[in-house]
């Protein structure tokens, strides 16, 4: 005899399962996937050496550089939240895959690293190279109710449906316009 | 204190945790069962590592720390004035985020992975430490007990978290008096019942000479300032005396190791017992339980100063590696050690538990039950030897 299924929690992981598969499913509806699909925006304001202000909506982060490049350090840098961007979008992704499964997440992290190709090209200091990471790794660590194999499928989801990781490893084309005043 | 056979066999401490513990430990940490529930799912864990541990032939047992979290963030429950915080939550804290995040990134574990019991208010005792340990342990096992206790310093470095803990004691060392008090009070009601065994765990000892470029480690959540290590090694030495001033009856050791966080032994600390033994000699207690299979150990060599005035306790497999050693090995081993140290003065043991953090099993059940079968037979072995040695010795004299 069959155990009987367990039914849905109203909240796992933060969130609603039923909205979060409803949320999901609308999706389908052309006007829904317009809407969820862009533009999507940031204002970088400037504010005094290589300090600057990202405005997102109504949120504000504002983003400096190390000291040792003359920076006043009271935030963190543009490349290093480019790994904190990529390392939250698989978090999202990965919280999103497991609570549409029903598996509750007790912890979880994501430790990324990266090092520059040549970021003498950034200096001025060579007319040639990859001013950019040669490469991003993303470790997850996670204490969840499910085994390593379900586990490690969800990671898998994570990274191939997150915007921000696939964005970066498809290498996304960014034109550079000038507005002129 | 209790008389010995030649070479007793005893463990750290910690046994492999069982899933349904760590499901209910879980739970446990996540209120949604008492502290009632969680012991009822506990006694059965040890049942069961008590089992193994006798049918391995152990001479002195614990009961594998299945009540514990970890080795010393378990206190939380036993004390009030403390709470259990993981590193992730004690970042917002931190004054030198950076530097930590290079901690866990040689240790290769997440933040959410480390927890350390922080002191937030003065602390009050509730029902001893250990006390259901031993009372749980002396209607269930004929065997010599031993129970291992986090050490003075241990407790009041890893404790004490400033931005938290300066709220309730301006000072580091101030909490090191009520630490200190409140161990004293545990060790003199453990000894009214019968323990033939406490080991005092001072694994901090290690990062401090040996983990020279962190001021923060995993086995404390802060050591707050970069201090001398030989300044910190002296304040240890004096926690340890004036816990366990004037106590006899029963044997104290303290159990130094270089990490047992991860499988990984290129994540651990290396480097010989020379630098930290004058002050270990210090320590007023009987045994030193160290580590001494794995290279990282360094050499045997460095005890020949000190030969005989202690004890040791001899790491001699381990407890993170799949392969069993043999008996044969574990002999040899021995053998180096009472070539110059009187084997009366000789404890087997492995270097660490099999389980010193709850949910990082560092080896299997079945595992450790087979390495502690080695080093019974291999103790076995050694009697006989030794036994016969001292025979042929009498004789001739």
């Amino acid at each position: 005899m069959g155990q009987e299924a367990q039914p849905a929690p109203e909240k796992l992981n933060g969130l609603h399962p039923k909205k979060i598969e409803e949320i999901m499913i609308s999706m389908n509806q052309p006007e829904v996937l317009k809407e969820v699909s862009g533009p999507w925006k940031s204002r970088i304001v400037w504010q005094d050496g290589f300090r600057v202000k990202a405005y997102m909506r109504n949120h504000a982060v504002e983003m400096d550089e190390p000291g040792a490049l003359d920076a006043s350090d009271k935030a963190a840098s543009a490349h290093e939240q480019l790994l904190s961007a990529v390392g939250s979008c698989l978090a999202v992704g990965f919280v999103l895959n497991a609570t549409r499964r029903g598996i509750r997440i007790h912890d979880m992290e994501i430790a990324l690293e990266a090092h520059f190709d040549n970021i003498l090209k950034w200096a001025g200091q060579c007319d040639t190279g990859n001013p950019g990471y040669r490469g991003i790794t993303a470790k997850l660590f996670v204490k969840a109710d499910a085994d390593e194999a379900t586990l490690r499928e969800l990671w898998k989801l994570a990274y191939e449906g997150s915007p921000v990781t696939q964005s970066v490893v498809r290498g996304t084309p960014v034109t550079a316009e000038f507005g002129a005043l | 204190m209790t008389q010995q056979q030649l070479f007793p066999v005893t463990v750290v401490g910690s046994w492999p945790r069982p899933p349904y513990l760590i499901q209910a430990l879980r739970r446990r940490q996540a209120g949604e069962i008492t502290f009632e529930e969680f012991q009822k799912v506990a006694d059965q864990a040890v049942l069961e590592a008590l089992r193994l541990q006798e049918e391995a032939g152990v001479d002195i047992v614990t009961d594998g720390e299945q009540r514990r979290d970890n080795f010393y963030s378990f206190v939380v429950e036993k004390l009030g004035g403390m709470k259990l915080m993981k590193v992730s939550q004690l970042m917002d804290y931190m004054k030198d985020r950076a530097r930590y995040e290079e901690v866990l990134r040689a240790l290769d574990v997440p933040a959410f992975a480390i927890k350390s019991p922080i002191v937030v208010e003065r602390l009050t005792e509730k029902n001893g430490l250990a006390l259901d340990e031993m009372d749980f342990l002396k209607k269930n096992t004929k065997r010599q007990i031993k129970i291992p206790l986090p050490g003075p310093y241990m407790l009041t470095r890893a404790a004490y978290f400033e931005g938290l803990s300066d709220k309730a004691y301006a000072t580091p060392e101030e909490l090191a008096a009520d630490v200190i008090k409140i161990l004293r009070k545990e060790i003199l009601a453990l000894k009214a019942r019968g323990v033939d065994f406490i080991q005092l765990d001072e694994p901090t000892l290690s990062q401090i000479i040996y983990g020279a470029e962190s001021t923060e480690t995993f086995m404390c959540a802060a050591l707050p300032n970069r201090r001398d290590p030989m300044e910190e090694l002296s304040l240890a030495v004096k926690w340890m005396n004036e816990t366990v001033a004037g106590i006899d009856g029963v044997r104290f050791g303290v159990h130094v190791c270089r990490g047992n966080w991860s499988r990984r032994e290129e994540v651990l600390l290396k480097g010989n017992y020379g630098p930290m033994l004058p002050h270990l000699m210090e320590m007023n207690i009987d045994q030193l339980v160290l580590e001494f299979a794995t290279p990282r150990a360094g050499e045997l060599e460095v005890f020949k100063e000190y030969r005989n005035e202690k004890e040791i306790g001899f790491g001699v497999v381990n407890p993170r590696t799949d392969a069993i050693e043999t008996p044969e090995e574990i002999v040899a081993r021995v053998r180096k050690l009472a070539a110059f140290y009187d084997p009366e003065k000789i404890f087997l043991n492995p270097d660490c538990g099999f389980g010193t953090f709850a949910e990082r099993n560092v080896n299997t059940a079945e595992v450790a039950t087979q390495k502690m079968r080695s080093i019974a037979k291999a103790a076995t072995q050694l009697r006989a030897d030794f036994k016969n040695t001292r025979s042929e010795s009498a004789h001739s004299n």
